[in-house]
């Protein structure tokens, strides 16, 4: 993993060390990768609450069974291995909570509603047509259409930057289901958001 | 196995071939067959503005979110460390515990034994008050002419009158320019006079003409962190401006941007935060900013504050999504 691979960490040493109970270590461990997992978990669940719901219980299960941790995959993979179920489980109990807009249908009508921004796409700027609050309100909407799956594919390869093979082992599955995991949710996307661009 | 693609197929694999993740034939036959399809070149370009518009909505966690989580996530490791190991003076290398975390280990760590421990602290602090010399204003004291004065001994002499000692603190007046240390010093003191706002911001008001010193400049961050004064906090940013740089300046601008319930503040704050939405500066704003913003979006009621941090979320293409 490509993170902090600037510095001079000896990431391998920090796990031993904590292991053995040195907690400056630990510390260490939790400020090398801490953002990334809370920009993961605030992209996934979009409330601070919720993220920092995850980011407490992902890195107090880190702490608590570090010691089972036997180098067979990297630190990085157990760690989103946890948080990724971690936020799962919370995308999943949301859905039971309460009925989300179908994947291709949001609340303001089925996929060729582009009426209120036909005219901004004859004068205005593309760049600024591209960020206007419509795309983003839409992106957000089919986001959230997504199965907690698909959802999780694309949040980690596109906002995390994580190859398919990795995402395959921290998800506990293989390179292929992953890709078409993202197969489909770029699929998705495409359909509802082919309009704008 | 090199089977020529139609326009459907080809089209299927934009998304995996931007994100760089097809197969090295799937690449070949997609690139062989954009070299000899231009509508689909042009579909692929539209294909390139969507993956890039997926970034708009992607949301930085504010600076302040960060720091919660990292001193609660300390504070429920500490709670862990109390719970699980032996008493920190039995060795090894290990975080300091709280005082509390010390406090029950001294009883034997002993889950059972901690509500002795809070019974047994109650009665120390209710006798220590007992105990304690009166420290608020009492019978005692007074004021004279002259300054504060305190009795402090009393006494019955052999021809039946009284004899007391009082202990004054005598009134003087210092004058100087806001660059002399003995000025400063006494405004330093000023500030910090819990009883008395209009002193405060008085002196917050002189001491933000010298922010450029780093002294003055951190007790100005204190006031604006922790005084309970609206006017006293507004004055001390008074003397922040220009030096939104200051890393210590930047965080206490960002939590009272979030967190502070006047929303003058608010507003002095985002407007020392961020310069003017024509500044040729806005795109320089850090990612840390811009979670600020964000989480600003997500929490703030008023309007003329909400609209001034989505003008400058807007400015540089970031989301300003309530979630």
């Amino acid at each position: 993993m490509a993170l902090n691979s600037g510095l001079q960490i000896d990431e391998s040493a920090l796990i031993r060390a904590a292991q053995e109970g040195d907690h400056d270590a630990f510390e260490q461990l939790v400020r090398i990768y801490d953002q990334s997992v809370l920009r993961l978990a605030m992209n996934l669940l979009r409330s601070p609450e919720d993220a920092h719901d995850v980011y407490q219980e992902a890195f107090l299960r880190v702490f608590r069974n570090l010691h089972n941790f036997r180098f067979d995959c990297s630190f990085h993979t157990w760690l989103y291995r946890i948080v990724t179920n971690l936020c799962l489980d919370q995308m999943r109990k949301r859905k039971v909570r309460k009925e989300e807009p179908a994947v291709l249908a949001g609340s303001d009508g089925p996929l060729d509603r582009m009426d209120s921004v036909a005219e901004e796409r004859v004068d205005g700027d593309p760049q600024r047509h591209l960020f206007s609050g419509q795309l983003r309100n839409r992106i957000k909407q089919v986001l959230e259409g997504l199965t907690a799956r698909e959802r999780m594919v694309f949040e980690l390869r596109h906002y995390q930057g994580l190859r398919l093979r990795r995402i395959g082992e921290i998800l506990g599955t293989t390179e292929e289901a992953a890709k078409n995991c993202l197969f489909r949710a770029t699929q998705k996307m495409r359909v509802a958001l082919g309009d704008f661009v | 196995m090199n089977q020529v693609l139609n326009c459907a197929d080809a089209r299927m694999l934009f998304a995996l071939l931007l994100y760089g993740e097809l197969s090295f034939d799937e690449e070949e036959r997609v690139d062989a067959h954009l070299d000899g399809c231009a509508e689909c070149r042009a579909a692929l370009e539209r294909e390139t503005s969507l993956h890039a518009a997926f970034d708009g909505v992607a949301v930085e966690p504010a600076a302040s979110l960060l720091r919660e989580c990292r001193a609660d996530l300390a504070a429920a490791l500490q709670l862990e460390q109390s719970r699980e190991q032996p008493p920190l003076w039995a060795g090894g290398s290990r975080v300091r515990a709280g005082w509390w975390a010390q406090f029950t280990n001294m009883l034997g760590g002993a889950a059972i034994l901690r509500p002795v421990g809070a019974v047994a602290l109650v009665a120390l602090g209710f006798l220590g008050a007992r105990l304690m010399p009166f420290s608020g204003e009492s019978s005692l004291t007074g004021a004279s002419q002259d300054g504060i004065a305190r009795v402090s001994d009393v006494e019955t002499q052999s021809d039946g009158t009284v004899r007391i000692v009082v202990d004054e603190t005598r009134q003087r007046t210092i004058s100087g320019n806001l660059d002399d240390q003995r000025i400063r010093t006494r405004l330093l003191e000023a500030v910090r006079d819990p009883s008395n706002p209009g002193l405060r911001a008085d002196s917050a008001s002189l001491l933000s003409q010298r922010a450029q010193s780093a002294e003055i400049r951190s007790a100005l961050v204190y006031l604006v962190g922790h005084d309970a004064n609206d006017g006293v906090r507004l004055k001390a940013m008074e003397g922040l401006k220009g030096f939104a740089n200051d890393p210590e300046v930047r965080d206490v601008l960002s939590r009272a941007l979030l967190n502070d319930a006047n929303p003058g503040v608010r507003t002095q704050a985002i407007d020392i935060l961020i310069p003017g939405p024509d500044d040729r500066s806005l795109p320089n704003i850090d990612r840390a900013m811009i979670g600020t913003l964000q989480e600003l979006m997500l929490r703030e009621n008023n309007a003329s504050v909400r609209q001034r941090g989505q003008r400058v979320l807007e400015a540089i293409n970031a989301s300003a999504e309530v979630y």
